[in-house]
């Protein structure tokens, strides 16, 4: 049914374009013309319905605009723009029309009436052209210039009908399937016109020869080709954009696009069209990997820099599809044959050389993109970046420009985190891609733990310094916000954008490759904030008071307290620890503080002076486990942490040992004192019992002296080559703190000094335990000297109560003697005893402080040495020590003893 | 086919013998209107003008043969 419709619309053209019987031509033939007539037209009909016939499945997708376009600008070119404009209006007004009656396949009917227009102006142009030789048949190379993109070999007429014995009509199918020989076809269309001119121009034209082998060449290639070029380079560009073309497809085995192997192509157009078809390979990946990440894929997976990687890429794809789009339109301009010469070159058509030419740069460009996605696949936010960075880093301007503009879309987010984060200190990052991490912890935790730097994150355009300058920016406006309450920081991060902006004179905008803004910004945003976040720890929280009042009360700065707190407290914490009450401590505390000068402190630094009791285990005393404890609040416990007030406390503990000692030689020096004249009075009366004790009060004396050296000695050295030297270096580092962190340092570094100097380090624990030995001995002598000095007291009051039973005169007479006996006895066992352990604590004493003057060098710090020389001024101890190696034996007896 | 349907059939191809006279195509509009009936049935564009083409020179061909026979 249909095809009748056909049939019988052919034939109405036949009749229509063939000249009809009622022609001027039947006029004058006869009537077996008519007959002729009608034969041709049946031969028209059947060829035409041949033609229809060999067309079945078009080649081309059917784009009606393309086409549109197509037209309107052939009439540009033709300069007629009135024509083409009228021809948009119409075209638009067409378009518009619908529903029955109207045309449903307009494409088709644009098409056909483009193909027949060209036919027409090429028939027109060439019987211009084939007019020439009929008046001058010299003068036709000579018209040829300014003639648009037509075939020399037109004029050859003569030479075309050799070549092309065969005419169009009789192989249609050939020619129709090479769209491209159109020309051939015109030619022998033409060849009926002039065979005059040929000869002529044949016999005179050198280039003729060249002509010719062209010709030949062409008929060559064309015959090993069952495609025409046209078709191939519409395929090409289909595939080009992802799309199977008619005979270019897609081949999974060979992964890329192949002409169909049962297509007969030359082996070279096989090749070039693979080769070409590389960018639709490339393409497919860019696209893929697009369509994956942002349709299939949850966001998490890329993140906004992903995404920006992919609008990036998505833009690119543009571009890319703009210059599809134009080739596109250039395929439907049909090849003008190799026929070379300027009038061929400047046409608008596309051969596959042509289309290697234009492809070249967009598969630079594709390549670049598919190897960023497959190096980014797995990557994500800084990493990607800095993945896409390192591809930067190329010679070639080209790939630097594009990378460079991709890189700016890609870097987008990441610049707009890190602005966000150093003004406002929002971490904005939905999908773990930043370089700075947040943590939840508490407020006091914050500034150390609360924001890390995560360096794989980092993308390597941003240099680690500027990253960690980035990190405390942010850091110290969350400080500022979450541990102090403080607003201020707004005004400061505002002032510095405004700073920036004023002396980047108004392109502020943070960017890639504007790595100096960047550092810039941060800069002034980091000077502007550090600085204010340091006003306020001096200034509200009196960040220096606090230390003052550390060092005043935790390291036993403010003598005098110590000293009332010592005497106040000694009693109780001779007790066991178990039996202490901290309530009665703290009393006892706060009396300590209102007899000392610490009364005029600041009563909200006294306020947070606590005694502490450490965890204590059993047979502690409360010597043991006494200690005082400064609570440094909010938010000073960012610098006054936990393990810092640990180290304090250890500090503290080892001051008030040495506090304690002293105080004990002093207690000690106390209870000789008043006992001096019994001492005298012995040795003057060289009582036997008496002479002994004297020996050894006298033996007290010394070792007490030598105690007495040491332990002053030693704390002259804590307090002033360790505590001040140290406070005095801290002091001057805090001036020149910058920030918070610098602050931190200086602080570290202060107490990690006094723990190094103070023989509390790791190195010197050895040390340590010696020195804590020595001091358990001293109070062991103290001990012992108190006894020593009760029993020496006692027998002294039994002497002056003897005295005083009898008249002040006869004071001086040994009328004592019947109890002398007795008490000779008993003082004497006492006193051989006493004067055993005196003996057995100085030895020891004397072998421990050996030990201990001998690895005094072993540690490498130069204060050290002055603290030996000042023990050991005058030799004494390396000449004993000297002496005490030479006989190895007593010494290793005393050292068993210890 | 009813009224409106005539009248807008009628109506587009004035608006393609239009747009072919703006093309400078030789082409009336009795043929127009057989070039459009002939796409409408799905025949390729193409082929139609190869035969519109083929048709014409065959035409121009017996017309100058004509011409040859009175000359």
């Amino acid at each position: 049914m249909e095809d009748d419709v056909v049939a019988d619309l052919v034939k109405q053209l036949v009749k229509r374009l063939l000249p009809s019987p009622g022609n001027s031509t039947e006029k004058s033939s006869s009537s077996s013309n008519g007959e002729q007539q009608q034969t041709t037209l049946d031969r028209a009909f059947q060829y035409a319905m041949r033609i229809i016939g060999s067309r079945i499945a078009p080649s081309l997708a059917s784009d009606e605009v393309a086409m549109a376009e197509s037209i309107k600008r052939q009439l540009v070119q033709e300069g007629r723009s009135s024509d083409a404009l009228t021809f948009a209006d119409l075209h638009r007004r067409f378009a518009s029309l619908s529903g029955t009656g109207t045309v449903e396949n307009r494409w088709a009917v644009l098409y056909l009436l483009r193909a027949v227009s060209e036919d027409q102006r090429r028939d027109a142009a060439e019987t211009k052209r084939t007019a020439v030789p009929f008046t001058s048949t010299l003068s036709g190379p000579a018209a040829v210039g300014g003639l648009q993109a037509l075939p020399k070999a037109a004029e050859h007429p003569k030479l075309q009908v050799s070549q092309l014995d065969a005419p169009a009509s009789s192989s249609p199918r050939s020619s129709l399937r090479n769209g491209s020989l159109r020309l051939p076809r015109q030619q022998a269309g033409s060849s009926d016109h002039g065979p005059q001119g040929g000869v002529l121009i044949l016999s005179k034209d050198g280039d003729n020869v060249k002509s010719i082998a062209i010709r030949e060449y062409i008929e060559i290639s064309q015959v090993d080709s069952e495609v025409t070029e046209a078709a191939l380079v519409r395929d090409v560009v289909y595939a080009c954009q992802g799309i199977d073309g008619r005979y270019v497809k897609f081949d999974e085995d060979q992964d890329g696009y192949v002409i169909d192997a049962n297509v007969k192509v030359p082996k070279t157009t096989r090749v070039l069209v693979r080769r070409l078809c590389e960018v639709g390979w490339l393409f497919r990946r860019v696209r893929n990997h697009i369509s994956e990440s942002l349709e299939d894929g949850p966001l998490e997976a890329i993140g906004t820099v992903g995404q920006a990687f992919c609008a990036a890429l998505q833009e690119e794809l543009g571009d890319y599809y703009r210059l599809m789009a134009v080739l596109e339109t250039q395929i439907y301009n049909p090849i003008p044959f190799m026929s070379g010469g300027a009038t061929c070159s400047g046409g608008n058509f596309l051969s596959i050389r042509r289309l290697a030419v234009w492809l070249a740069e967009p598969l630079t460009r594709m390549r670049l993109m598919a190897v960023l996605v497959d190096d980014c696949k797995t990557l994500r936010g800084g990493a990607m970046a800095g993945a896409i960075h390192m591809h930067l880093q190329h010679g070639g301007p080209l790939v630097r420009s594009f990378l460079r503009r991709l890189m700016r879309r890609v870097c987008a987010p990441i610049y707009e985190m890190i602005r966000r984060w150093v003004l406002e200190g929002e971490v904005d990052d939905l999908y773990g891609e930043f370089f700075v991490v947040a943590q939840p912890v508490k407020a006091e935790a914050l500034w150390r733990q609360g924001y890390q730097l995560q360096t794989s994150m980092l993308p390597s355009f941003i240099p680690e310094p500027l990253a960690k300058r980035i990190l405390r920016t942010g850091k110290s406006i969350n400080f500022l916000r979450v541990c102090c309450e403080d607003q201020g920081w707004a005004k400061a991060a505002a002032a510095a954008v405004a700073t920036v902006r004023a002396s980047a004179n108004g392109r502020g905008g943070l960017g890639y490759g504007e790595t100096e803004a960047l550092e810039s910004l941060v800069a002034e945003a980091a000077g502007r904030i550090d600085r204010h976040l340091i006003q306020i720890v001096y200034n509200r929280y009196k960040f220096r008071d606090q230390c003052l009042a550390i060092k005043r009360y935790l390291l036993l700065g403010q003598g005098d307290f110590i000293q009332y707190l010592m005497d106040l407290v000694g009693s109780e914490l001779s007790l066991p620890a178990n039996n202490l009450s901290a309530f009665k401590l703290s009393g006892t505390l706060e009396s300590a503080i209102r007899a000392s000068n610490a009364q005029y402190d600041d009563g909200d630094i006294l306020d947070r002076l606590r005694v502490k009791m450490m965890p204590h285990g059993d047979g502690d005393r409360g010597w043991d486990v006494f200690s005082l404890q400064y609570d440094a609040r909010e938010p000073l416990t960012t610098v006054f942490t936990e393990d810092i007030m640990a180290t304090y406390l250890r500090i503290f503990n080892f001051l008030w040992r040495l506090k304690r000692v002293d105080h004990a030689l002093s207690a000690t020096w106390q209870t000789m004192k008043p006992n001096c004249s019994v001492g005298r009075a012995s040795a003057i009366k060289g009582d036997g019992v008496k002479s002994e004790l004297t020996v050894v009060l006298r033996r007290c004396q010394t070792l007490r002296n030598e105690m007495n050296h040491f332990v002053t000695n030693l704390q002259y050295y804590i307090m002033f080559e360790v505590l001040e030297f140290s406070w005095a270096n801290f002091l001057a580092e805090m001036e020149v703190a910058h920030d918070l962190d610098e602050l931190i340092a200086a602080h570290e570094k202060y107490l990690s000094s006094i723990v190094e100097k103070a023989l509390l380090g790791e190195r010197s624990q050895l040390l340590c335990k010696t020195l804590f030995s020595l001091f358990d001995l001293i109070l062991r002598f103290r001990g012992l000297a108190d006894r020593l000095f009760e029993n020496a007291r006692e027998m002294e009051a039994r002497n002056q109560n003897a005295t005083r039973q009898r008249p002040k005169r006869d004071f001086h007479s040994g009328s004592f003697n019947g109890r002398k006996s007795s008490m000779s006895s008993l003082s004497g066992d006492f006193l051989t005893s006493i004067s055993e352990e005196m003996d057995a604590c100085a030895v020891e004493y004397s072998s421990l402080l050996e030990g201990f003057i001998a690895q005094l060098p072993v540690q490498q710090h130069v204060d050290l040495k002055f603290l030996s020389f000042r023990l050991d001024f005058s030799e004494y101890y390396t000449r004993q020590h000297m002496s005490m190696s030479t006989t190895p034996l007593k010494f290793r007896r005393t050292s068993l003893k210890i | 086919m009813d009224g409106a349907g005539v009248e807008k059939a009628r109506e587009t191809l004035n608006l393609a013998h239009a747009m072919v006279s703006t093309m400078r195509t030789n082409l009336d509009r009795q043929t127009v209107s057989i070039l459009v009936g002939l796409c409408e049935h799905g025949v390729h564009p193409e082929a139609l003008a190869t035969v519109v083409k083929e048709l014409r020179r065959e035409g121009a061909a017996m017309v100058s043969r004509s011409k040859l026979e009175t000359a």
